[in-house]
């Protein structure tokens, strides 16, 4: 018993401080190093963070470089794929057109009703905003994490928080930022809470990420009541977001009631990141 | 000139695994094969584990705990969280290697097991204690699974390019 024991010591001991012929550092060194650089990142210290931002701008700018080999690869097989269904695409899609003409009178319709119902709820903002557009560099959706990093950082006034829009809009928050890149994380990211409101009633709810496109919607009023035309905005109530940025619509799925996004974030490429409110707002 | 050449596509070749490992930290590699939601699998601890176990020389230590700062940065994780897992990956290897006389693919496979679950509870319980990340377990368990699953094929591949290797240095 006791010689098994001291074989284990013996193997493990010879793991952490042996040496290969080629090897500058053992195993004990460099876990000891890890766990070093481990608590001084997590212990959050300036010149830490800056120099952590200044390695994650420029690591970030060589992913994007070395991993275009595989975006190219992916794209010219989306392309083929494309060509070789365009013939019957075409025919599914004629078809579609003469069912959209018909249904043209009643978006017509809809489409009178919608800037009626908006100027009743104050939310016509499109312009009220300033920002600044950023393109996606690297896009993240693993098992883990879902995020993406954009080309803009501090260096153009963005900041931890700020609300991120993709065609106007909310995708994501920015949780990180560097000098020149910032990651977004995305609004389907497991760590992603944000109140909103569901309108036309005003409940309030708060939008959690659960790794899926369809975030939940979780702390719902005891009645509520679900119907196709819920909308979902922002609610502004953290302080962080402002209100009325429009998220996405109410969908009962695999009995939970979630948001199917008006912005796909698996589609994103170019993003605006809301600094402020415009002063034209302001001086309404 | 002509051994020189000779001298460089040598080295080429032993640094395969190592150009490897860091072009799959830095592309976004887990990212880009990650299907119907479940499948995706940690290639770098497949490499790491094999190479450290089979030949600790083609992969030094010093370089597996460089491309776990790197992963940390692309992954956005405290750094030192995957140079951690990766190096506790190698200490299992390197054990087994020490402990072990004649190795094989089935007892590669079944300590692999040892070195996935150590890898990915210290990943786990990194991020979740002190990175403020909220990690599924059942991510975990699938990237686990088919961690495990894909070694056989890898451990093949990997054997038939270290043979290549020693076939080149004679």
């Amino acid at each position: 018993m006791s010689t098994s024991r001291d074989d284990f010591g013996i193997a493990i001991r010879s793991a952490l401080l042996q040496r290969g012929a080629k090897q500058k550092f053992s195993l004990f060194v460099l876990i000891l190093l890890s766990l070093f650089i481990f608590v001084l990142d997590i212990s959050e210290l300036k010149p830490i963070k800056i120099l952590r931002s200044l390695l994650n701008d420029g690591v970030y700018r060589i992913s994007a470089v070395s991993s275009s080999p595989i975006k190219f690869s992916g794209t010219v097989k989306d392309f083929f794929i494309t060509h070789i269904f365009v013939y019957k695409e075409n025919r599914k899609l004629k078809t579609e057109l003469e069912e959209l003409k018909n249904k043209d009178f009643q978006t017509l319709y809809l489409q009178t009703e919608n800037k009626r119902l908006q100027d009743i709820i104050q939310l016509e903002k499109k312009s009220a905003f300033t920002t600044v557009a950023a393109k996606v560099i690297l896009d993240k959706n693993s098992p883990y994490l879902n995020s993406v990093i954009i080309n803009r950082g501090s260096s153009s006034r963005i900041k931890l928080g700020m609300p991120v829009l993709s065609k106007g809009n909310l995708v994501g928050r920015v949780v990180e930022v560097n000098f020149l890149s910032a990651r977004i994380l995305l609004l389907n990211d497991l760590n992603s809470k944000i109140p909103v409101m569901i309108f036309p009633k005003g409940s309030q709810a708060i939008l959690s990420g659960h790794g899926e496109d369809k975030p939940k919607l979780e702390y719902l009023p005891e009645k509520f009541e679900l119907n196709d035309k819920n909308l979902v905005f922002t609610s502004g109530k953290d302080g962080i977001f402002f209100e009325g940025i429009p998220i996405g619509n109410v969908i009962f799925e695999d009995n939970k009631i979630k948001v199917k996004l008006f912005s796909d974030p698996n589609q994103i490429s170019f993003v605006n990141v809301l600094l402020d409110k415009s002063s034209d707002l302001e001086a309404m | 000139m002509a051994i020189s050449f000779k001298r460089l596509r040598k080295l080429i070749i032993q640094m395969g695994p190592l150009i490897l490992l860091f072009y799959i930290c830095i592309s976004e590699f887990h990212t880009q094969f990650y299907y119907w939601k479940i499948f995706s699998f940690n290639l770098q601890f497949i490499i790491i584990y094999y190479w450290i176990l089979r030949d600790p020389d083609i992969l030094g230590h010093g370089f597996v705990f460089l491309s776990g700062l790197i992963n940390d940065v692309i992954l956005s994780l405290p750094l030192g969280t995957s140079a951690l897992c990766y190096l506790f990956v190698s200490l299992v290897a390197s054990y087994v290697r020490n402990a072990t006389i004649r190795s094989s693919l089935f007892t590669d496979w079944f300590t692999f097991i040892v070195a996935i679950l150590i890898g990915n509870f210290l990943y786990f319980f990194l991020t979740n204690k002190f990175g403020g990340v909220q990690v599924e377990y059942i991510s975990i368990f699938y990237n686990s699974f088919f961690t495990l699953i894909f070694y056989p094929f890898f451990w093949v591949l990997f054997e038939f390019y270290r043979k290549f290797i020693i076939a080149g240095a004679k």
